[in-house]
């Protein structure tokens, strides 16, 4: 078995003074990848915020150890440069801001924290063209302000090409099938299948089966009211797809 | 006339008249820090499109920090048919600093085919900062399109952490967000200038 890259131990988490997570429990491998189901409301998007850090959230108790290291106790950006990446459902806009000084500060930041010497010009570039081609975008986005006027397809890609760009160790795909045409969502999931190796994992956060066809999760966990209380192996969506979470739990 | 004004720097007129299908186009700089700049300013302009046809694209950018004081009273007078008049105001208050603008349209009686907009967006970056949005309209005439939009607020949340959660530290999102915001106004200044108000 490989070693273990997350660990959530009792997590009790909310905000603005309301508990959403009443005690997660979850263990993720290297190589693994995860589903979390569950019903509106469930906390699957709770879980994912508070994992990335984000500051709304208020953590009461419980512990995440990330790659060794108490994740809680590092800031968003911290999180990041230790390999954890979050896909947002809702991925903002920042008019003014071109998608390369965005991804050439991400990156410089990123690689300054591994203490590597910033990429050339001539480098960079050759490297955002590759990740580009990687994800099927076309190269006029680059020069576009992050986020404006990109359909929800275009949007969702962009995540994944900023996922191929700063290679996490451990992507959070938050519904990141929401909105998504047939077509897009293949090709945003080929592109999550193929950065996935032997020493990354990923939790895919979902509603559907759909985006779950082409991501394949090892393990496969409900959350329901705050808590895990159904973990299984990928059987279980075809399950929950046929008699839905009351059915199965 | 200059299409950019540094206050401190350079004398802005108080009052200008467009004539028949004249165009005009400006942009006022008021940033505390620059070197020369008052820590009080007054600044009224009065801009009067009095020839038929005529159009005006003023646009202003203010940085307060300190105990600084600005006032914009930006008057835009609509006297003849036809013309057009787009406003834009962004500024940055900071400290115990204050800005107020104090925007009117004014379109008279029989300016019709009239089109007026203004847009004045202030955010602040202190609890101890003061912005006050005054924007003003006055129409006498009927045929007229005229839009305000003012805002006064602060730096997004979720733009910071979704910066900060690509691995960009928070000082660093916190510039790129206040680049963000004033970059309508900011392109339309020479670089040098741009780079070092962002300063």
């Amino acid at each position: 078995m490989n070693e273990v890259l997350l660990e959530i131990k009792d997590l009790h988490a909310g905000i603005e003074g309301k508990e959403i997570l009443k005690g997660v429990n979850l263990t993720i491998r290297r190589g693994e990848i995860h589903a979390v189901m569950g019903p509106n409301g469930a906390g699957k998007s709770t879980l994912s915020a508070v994992l990335a850090g984000k500051p709304s959230y208020t953590v009461t108790s419980g512990s995440v150890t990330f790659a060794g290291k108490d994740l809680l106790a590092m800031s968003p950006e911290e999180r990041a440069w230790a390999g954890l990446f979050l896909s947002f459902q809702y991925p903002v806009e920042i008019p003014g801001v071109s998608f390369t000084a965005f991804m050439k500060a991400a990156l410089a930041a990123k690689r300054k924290a591994a203490g590597l010497p910033e990429l050339s010009p001539a480098e960079f570039l050759r490297l955002l063209k590759e990740k580009m081609a990687f994800v099927q975008m076309k190269p006029e986005f680059i020069k576009r302000e992050v986020g404006v006027g990109f359909s929800g397809g275009e949007k969702k890609r962009a995540e994944v090409f900023q996922m191929a760009m700063l290679e996490p160790v451990l992507s959070i795909l938050d519904e990141t099938d929401s909105g998504l045409d047939v077509d897009a969502l293949r090709i945003v999931a080929e592109g999550v299948m193929n950065l996935h190796t032997e020493q990354t994992s990923a939790i895919v956060i979902t509603h559907y089966q759909r985006l779950l066809d082409y991501i394949v999760p090892d393990v496969v966990h409900v959350l329901k009211d705050g808590v895990i209380v159904r973990t299984a192996g990928r059987e279980l969506v075809a399950q929950i797809e046929e008699k839905g979470y009351e059915g199965i739990l | 006339m200059k299409s950019v004004y540094i206050i401190g720097r350079d004398t802005l007129p108080q009052s200008i008249s467009l004539g028949e299908g004249e165009q005009l186009s400006l942009t006022i700089v008021y940033a505390s820090a620059l070197e020369g700049a008052p820590a009080e300013a007054d600044i009224p302009l009065t801009v009067s499109l009095d020839g038929r046809g005529a159009s005006l694209d003023i646009a202003g950018l203010y940085i307060c920090k300190g105990e600084s004081r600005l006032r914009l009273k930006v008057d835009v007078r609509h006297n003849a048919c036809g013309c057009t008049s787009r406003q834009l105001f962004k500024g940055l208050v900071a400290d115990q600093a204050k800005a107020v603008f104090d925007g009117l349209v004014y379109v008279a009686h029989g300016a019709q085919k009239t089109s007026a907009a203004q847009e004045s967006h202030a955010i602040l970056l202190s609890a101890g900062a003061v912005a006050e949005n005054r924007p003003q309209l006055e129409i006498y005439a009927d045929d007229v399109e005229c839009s305000h939009g003012a805002t006064c607020g602060q730096l997004n949340d979720d733009e910071l952490f979704y910066m900060r959660s690509r691995g960009i530290p928070e000082d660093e999102a916190r510039r790129l967000q206040i680049l963000s915001f004033l970059s309508p106004v900011l392109s339309r200044l020479p670089e040098d200038l741009a780079e070092s108000i962002m300063k």
